[in-house]
C-alpha cells in the first residue's frame, strides 16, 4: 500500500510545488476554467505562438472536451495571444522529484 | 498513508537540492539543467521526466502484464514470473522526440525543451523476445501494439503506440530497473519499454499490455503526431501526411555540457560533453572555434555499449582575445554527421542543429 501511495505522489506535483502565476487580464477565468484539468500554467505561460497557432490549439483542446464555451473561444485565443505570442520569454521554476 | 510516511517524504524533499526544471507541473514534465548532464550514467534523481497523462498506478500485488493479439498462447504475467525469466540489461540514450522544440524557429506548440530532455541509463529486465517467445507470435504479425496505464481525461486521445516486430524482437527490453534500482514511478514502475535508438515516445511507461497485430496502432500518436517528414521543407510551412512518416531512430547529437564563461590566453581549458545517435555509436566529435571553418577531433571516453551516449572532452587553447564560440558536432557510426541548421518539422521533433557557447578570451 505504501508503494502505491508512493508511486501517486511520485507522479504528481511535490508537496510546496510552485505553477506558473498566469497575468490578469481579460479572458483568464475561461482559460483556467477550460485548461487546468488536465495542464497546470507553466505549459501555458511557455509557448511562443501567433494567433493562428493559438486559435487551432483552443480549437484542438476544445474538440478534445476543454470546458470553454463557443461564444467564450475568442476571448481565450485573445488573452493566449497577448500574453504567449512569438516573443514570449518562460523561466521554468527549479525543482525537486523523488527519487 | 501513515504519518511517519508522510513526514518522511516531506523530510526528504525539504532537503534535496532543487536541480530539475519545471515544465509543466501536471503532468509531470522536468528537464534537467545541460550543466548537470556530465556523467556517463545519468542518475535517477536528474533524470528528465515526461507524461502525457496522470498514470493510475496499479498494485503490484494484482498487476499482469498481458500479451494478447496475434499470438498461440495468451499470457498473463506478474513481475515475479518475469524475473524467473533470462536477464537481459542495456545502457542506452532515452531522449524525449521534442527535446529542443524551444529552439525551433519558428516555433510551434508543445512543451518547450530545450536541451535536457534526455539521459543515459543502465536499463534491466527481460527480453521482448523471451517474452513475446512464451506467447508464440503468429505469422504474419508485424507491428507491437503497446499499452500503458495513464489514462487520459474525456475524449482526450489515449497514449497508445505500436513498433515494429523486427525492432522489438532485435533489441527491446521491458525494464523494471534502472540505474541499479526498482524503476521510479515517474519513469514508468513497474515497468517500461526500452527501445534502444528510438526516440522516447516509443518507450511505453507504465506498461500494461503487448499486443502482437498485422497492421500499425492507429489513431492520434500514431497518425498526426510523432512523424517525420521524408524530404526536409521551408520552415514555418507544415508538411501534409503523405509527406511524413513515423519517426523512429533519434537523430545524431552532441552537446557542450561543461566549458569556462571567461578565460586568458595564457590557458588550456576543459571542454566537455556527450554525443548520441539512432546509428549504435558516435565515431568521432569535432570542435570548431571559428564558426564551422576547421575542426579539431574531441578525445571520446571509452564508456560506452549499442546505443549509449558517448561523453567526450577537449582541451581548448583560445586563439585570440575577444569573444570566442565554439561549436560541437558529432559524426555516428554510420557515418552521419550533425547538421549546422536542424531539419524544421511542424512538432519540433528531434533538434540537432550545431551546439554552440560563448567564452570570453582575456588578453
Amino acid at each position: 500500500m505504501t508503494w502505491l501511495l508512493l508511486a501517486i505522489l511520485a507522479a504528481l506535483p511535490m508537496p510546496g510545488t510552485q505553477f506558473k502565476q498566469l497575468p490578469d487580464s481579460k479572458g483568464k477565468a475561461e482559460i483556467e476554467h477550460a485548461c487546468y484539468t488536465c495542464h497546470s500554467p507553466d505549459l501555458l505561460a511557455q509557448q511562443r505562438l501567433t494567433p493562428k497557432q493559438w486559435t487551432a490549439t483552443v480549437e484542438k483542446m476544445m474538440r478534445w472536451g476543454a470546458e470553454l464555451k463557443e461564444s467564450d473561444k475568442q476571448v481565450a485565443i485573445d488573452y493566449l495571444s497577448r500574453h504567449f505570442g512569438p516573443e514570449n520569454r518562460f523561466t521554468p521554476t527549479a525543482t525537486t522529484p523523488m527519487k | 498513508m501513515d504519518r511517519r510516511t508522510f513526514l518522511g517524504i516531506t523530510a526528504a524533499t525539504a532537503v534535496m537540492p532543487k536541480r530539475l526544471l519545471q515544465m509543466n507541473g501536471y503532468p509531470l514534465n522536468l528537464e534537467t539543467p545541460l550543466e548537470l548532464l556530465t556523467d556517463y550514467l545519468t542518475p535517477n534523481d536528474l533524470f528528465f521526466v515526461r507524461s502525457h497523462w496522470i498514470p493510475r498506478m496499479p498494485d503490484l500485488k494484482t498487476w499482469r502484464l498481458t500479451v494478447d493479439g496475434e499470438v498461440k498462447k495468451p499470457l498473463k504475467l506478474s513481475l515475479a514470473d518475469l524475473k524467473k525469466m533470462p536477464l537481459a540489461e542495456t545502457t542506452c540514450v532515452l531522449q524525449c522526440a521534442g527535446n529542443g522544440r524551444g529552439l525551433q524557429n519558428p516555433p510551434m506548440p508543445g512543451v518547450q525543451w530545450r536541451y535536457g530532455a534526455v539521459g543515459n541509463a543502465l536499463w534491466r529486465g527481460v527480453r521482448v523476445k523471451d517474452v513475446l517467445d512464451r506467447a508464440g507470435v503468429n505469422a504474419g504479425a508485424a507491428h507491437l501494439h503497446t499499452f500503458g496505464s495513464d489514462d487520459p481525461p474525456g475524449k482526450v486521445p489515449p497514449f497508445q503506440r505500436s513498433i515494429e516486430m523486427e525492432k522489438s524482437l532485435d533489441d527491446c527490453i521491458l525494464a523494471w530497473e534502472m540505474n541499479g534500482v526498482p524503476l521510479p514511478p515517474q519513469h514508468g514502475a513497474p515497468l517500461r519499454l526500452i527501445v534502444p535508438g528510438w526516440a522516447g515516445d516509443h518507450w511505453m511507461k507504465w506498461l500494461v499490455r503487448l499486443s502482437p497485430q498485422k497492421a500499425p496502432q492507429s489513431g492520434f500518436y500514431m497518425d498526426t503526431a510523432y512523424r517525420w517528414p521524408l524530404n526536409p521543407g521551408a520552415p514555418g510551412v507544415a508538411f501534409k501526411p503523405e509527406e511524413m512518416k513515423p519517426l523512429t531512430e533519434l537523430a545524431v547529437k552532441s552537446n557542450i555540457t561543461t566549458a569556462p564563461k571567461a578565460v586568458t590566453m595564457r590557458g588550456i581549458y576543459d571542454i566537455r560533453g556527450f554525443a548520441f545517435s539512432g546509428a549504435p555509436d558516435i565515431a568521432k566529435v569535432e570542435i570548431s572555434d571559428d564558426n564551422g571553418a576547421t575542426w579539431k577531433a574531441a578525445q571520446l571516453d571509452a564508456r560506452h555499449s549499442p546505443h549509449a551516449w558517448r561523453l567526450w572532452h577537449y582541451r581548448w587553447t583560445p586563439a585570440k582575445p575577444g569573444r570566442a564560440t565554439l561549436l560541437a558536432r558529432a559524426t555516428d557510426s554510420r557515418g552521419a554527421t550533425q547538421p549546422r541548421e536542424t531539419v524544421w518539422n511542424q512538432s519540433g521533433y528531434l533538434f540537432n542543429g550545431w551546439h554552440s557557447v560563448d567564452i570570453e578570451v582575456k588578453a
